[in-house]
């Protein structure tokens, strides 16, 4: 009898502790690993995109570990959206990957947050080599003076149009340095043959469009102290501007703009052939070419006011260490292998932009196809007038969702513009606080 | 302590045997329901430790016009979509049941959307079926009718979630089945024998027979239409438009937590949404001495 019950206590311990040990998060698995070489090290990498920069990145991680045979690096990634839903629960969750694809919109926000690691010991000591940066590319990945992300590759905004369609319209193309009168214009000429001249972008996200707008104003979205960088004025110049071409029918109505507003590439307004113009980061132009056939497509810089200011301010991706990672130094070298070596800018060419370091872009430039090149040269052209542009504010995700709110109830008719810019105003002081 | 001693000496093995239940139990639901509750009085943004805030995230709730358009938007449609998917449920199990042959196969037929049902798939096939070029429209089109977009309008939106959920009429129907074969049939013969139509057979024999089943398929259909989030998430792209149309209630909640980085506001609305459940409940319980009938 004694014996069962000491059977039946030690079982019960068993279980118990099986039950504490589900019930601690439990990655203290995977806890030692010294800088020995030898000793196998895993590291995760994840990054935003579609399904050809999935296979193009799995390819040149496959590089990094034939090169690194201890490193193994387990891949994630995802679509622009889920990418940061994921990316923050798996930060809150303390299991984040050690490698981070990082953008310029959202890194304050992680950064003043203390989930991403400070890099620039790692430079100092030379793992991660900016040696061939120029100091603005090096100085877009700073915060607050302190170095958060590396760049793997600089882009700017444009438009995109097709030649062959404005040559059958019998429209002359876009010129240059053109500005927001001219575009309206061009956008209302366009309906007149027969074609919406461009997708509505007066709400969704608030940059590129509406950024371009604002620091073509002298402002700019956000002030360097994080509060609201423009004016309602601004704000209703703009709605104003898109309103009317929606009245005059020159931009797809409220219904069709929302239903196509979150397609894939291949199937949204532009690629479909539905509007005429459309405003894309330049480092997509190959994969927009690629979708016609028919015709060759061109980029003109983003328009600015009459008199008014040049818009431009460097966007482009990035990559970030997180601030738990257990192998900062490995993914560290992870990073310096995506940004410098040969064997993996042969495969990223300009996938996310012109690479960051000036010896690379000219390595790639004999690599790239015709659509690669023209991409290159926009954005070098848009480099030059290029000037900074302040981090956004934490509570930036909901100020877009406010700004997207109110753009809607313009185009559905629910709001006058002025109802809307004060709506939008209103809710901004309180998320911004 | 000795009779603890001994009653643990008597029970130890009940509790061995209950064991991986009360470690479920703890760990899966009452230690994050009680973190949860904890959270909802914090301000949480889940990358710095949560900071206490009292009632704030509760309070806050009345002056947010979000939150207050996602209890619209839920309660009208638990208001739409449970009586008509009940009704629809009770209507095919009638059908069904008037000793049709094959019987089996055309059960597993009507089931099958409520198997599809919560599911991503279903949720894009809907896109697809509503859009602007969708199919409806180009039956429409064939009738001379011009249909809108029905997915993308705010004033449409939300009927077309309200279809999808009666689609997935499935679960209720079997039970409903279920119920409609323990309906002694004599009552019926009698009924006939009296003359009483069948309008007045279904009125005053099917019903009050089954109402203890119209309680449970209620009940169960009315919390998961509360909780219904996949057919919004996706079919508005996860935000809830056009015009917070269809931002239902977890569909924001779920932004607040993962988009907007306020978990204690989120938690805060899930333990009201249960407190709204569990309070609707208990009134639907109260009620059915009314018109619930058990035969004893």
């Amino acid at each position: 009898m004694k014996k069962l019950r000491a059977l039946l206590f030690s079982l019960i311990s068993v279980f118990l502790l099986v039950g504490v040990v589900g019930c601690s998060s439990g990655d203290s698995s995977k806890e030692a690993s010294g800088d020995g070489k030898d000793e196998k090290v895993e590291i995760r990498f994840t990054w935003w995109g579609d399904t050809k920069r999935h296979e193009l990145y799995n390819s040149i991680v496959d590089r990094f570990e034939e090169k690194y045979p201890n490193i193994k690096v387990k891949r994630e990634f995802g679509g622009w959206p889920e990418y940061w839903e994921k990316l923050t629960t798996q930060i809150a969750g303390g299991n984040a990957p050690d490698v981070v694809s990082m953008h310029q919109f959202y890194v304050a926000d992680y950064a003043r947050r203390n989930a991403l690691l400070e890099l620039s010991d790692y430079v100092k000591e030379n793992t991660i080599n900016q040696g061939d940066f120029p100091e603005s590319v090096v100085n877009s990945g700073k915060v607050d003076d302190k170095l958060y992300m590396i760049a793997q590759g600089v882009t700017m905004s444009g438009l995109v149009y097709n030649k062959k369609l404005f040559d059958d319209l019998g429209v002359e193309y876009p010129k240059q340095g053109w500005t927001y009168d001219d575009f309206t214009a061009k956008v209302k000429e366009l309906k007149a043959k027969g074609i919406w001249g461009v997708q509505d972008f007066s709400g969704g996200q608030l940059q590129p469009n509406f950024r371009y707008f604002a620091r073509s104003n002298g402002e700019d979205l956000f002030t360097e102290d994080g509060k609201l960088g423009f004016e309602k004025e601004t704000l209703v110049k703009w709605w104003t501007m898109w309103d009317e071409l929606r009245k005059a029918e020159a931009i797809p109505d409220a219904a069709t703009g929302t239903e196509y507003e979150s397609a894939p590439l291949e199937q949204n307004l532009f690629v479909t052939g539905k509007t005429a113009i459309h405003q894309i980061p330049a480092n997509q132009l190959y994969l927009y070419q690629q979708q016609f056939k028919d015709g060759e497509l061109e980029m003109v810089s983003m328009p600015t006011l009459d008199g008014g200011k040049q818009g431009e301010y460097i966007e482009g991706a990035y990559l970030s260490i997180t601030e738990k990672s257990k192998h900062p130094k490995e993914a560290a070298q992870f990073i310096n292998f995506f940004v410098n070596e040969e064997k993996a800018l042969e495969l990223f060419k300009v996938e996310q932009g012109s690479p960051g370091s000036t010896k690379m872009a000219d390595f790639v430039k004999p690599l790239l196809e015709p659509a690669q090149t023209k991409a290159v040269e926009f954005i070098q052209s848009a480099v030059n007038n290029a000037s900074t542009a302040p981090y956004s504010p934490a509570g930036v995700t909901e100020l877009e969702a406010a700004f997207k709110d109110s753009a809607s109830a313009i185009s559905f008719g629910k709001m006058s513009v002025k109802e809307a810019a004060d709506q939008f105003m209103k809710q901004a002081e309180g998320i911004l606080k | 302590m000795q009779t603890f001693k001994k009653a643990w000496r008597r029970n130890a093995v009940a509790y061995m045997f209950l064991s991986p239940w009360l470690i479920g139990l703890l760990c899966l639901s009452l230690i994050p329901m009680l973190s949860s509750l904890y959270l909802s009085f914090t301000n949480y943004d889940m990358f710095s430790p949560p900071e206490w805030a009292g009632m704030e995230n509760y309070t806050q709730m009345f002056e947010d016009s979000k939150y207050l358009a996602s209890v619209k938007v839920t309660t009208t449609y638990v208001l739409l979509s449970v009586p008509l998917q009940l009704m629809f449920a009770l209507g095919v199990a009638l059908m069904l049941n008037r000793g049709l042959r094959g019987l089996k196969f055309y059960r597993a037929v009507y089931y099958v959307p409520s198997l599809f049902g919560g599911s991503v798939a279903v949720a894009l096939l809907w896109r697809q079926l509503f859009g602007g070029e969708g199919l409806i429209n180009r039956g429409l089109a064939l009738f001379g009718i011009e249909g809108t977009n029905w997915i993308s309008s705010p004033d449409t939106a939300l009927y077309t979630l309200v279809i999808l959920a009666v689609w997935q009429f499935g679960a209720p129907m079997v039970i409903f089945l279920a119920g409609l074969k323990q309906v002694p049939m004599e009552l019926y013969e009698a009924a006939r024998i009296d003359g009483a139509s069948k309008f007045k057979q279904f009125f005053k024999i099917t019903l009050p027979m089954i109402s203890p089943i119209v309680l449970f398929n209620l009940i169960m259909q009315i919390i998961h239409a509360f909780q219904a989030f996949t057919p919004a998430y996706i079919v508005s792209g996860g935000e809830g438009g056009p015009l917070d149309s269809t931002l239902f209630y977890t569909l924001y909640l779920y932004q607040k937590a993962f988009t907007h980085f306020d978990m204690g506001y989120a938690a805060a609305m899930a333990w009201i949404l249960l407190i709204a459940i569990a309070i609707i409940t208990a009134i639907i319980f109260g009620t059915s001495k009314k018109w619930v009938f058990y035969q004893e």
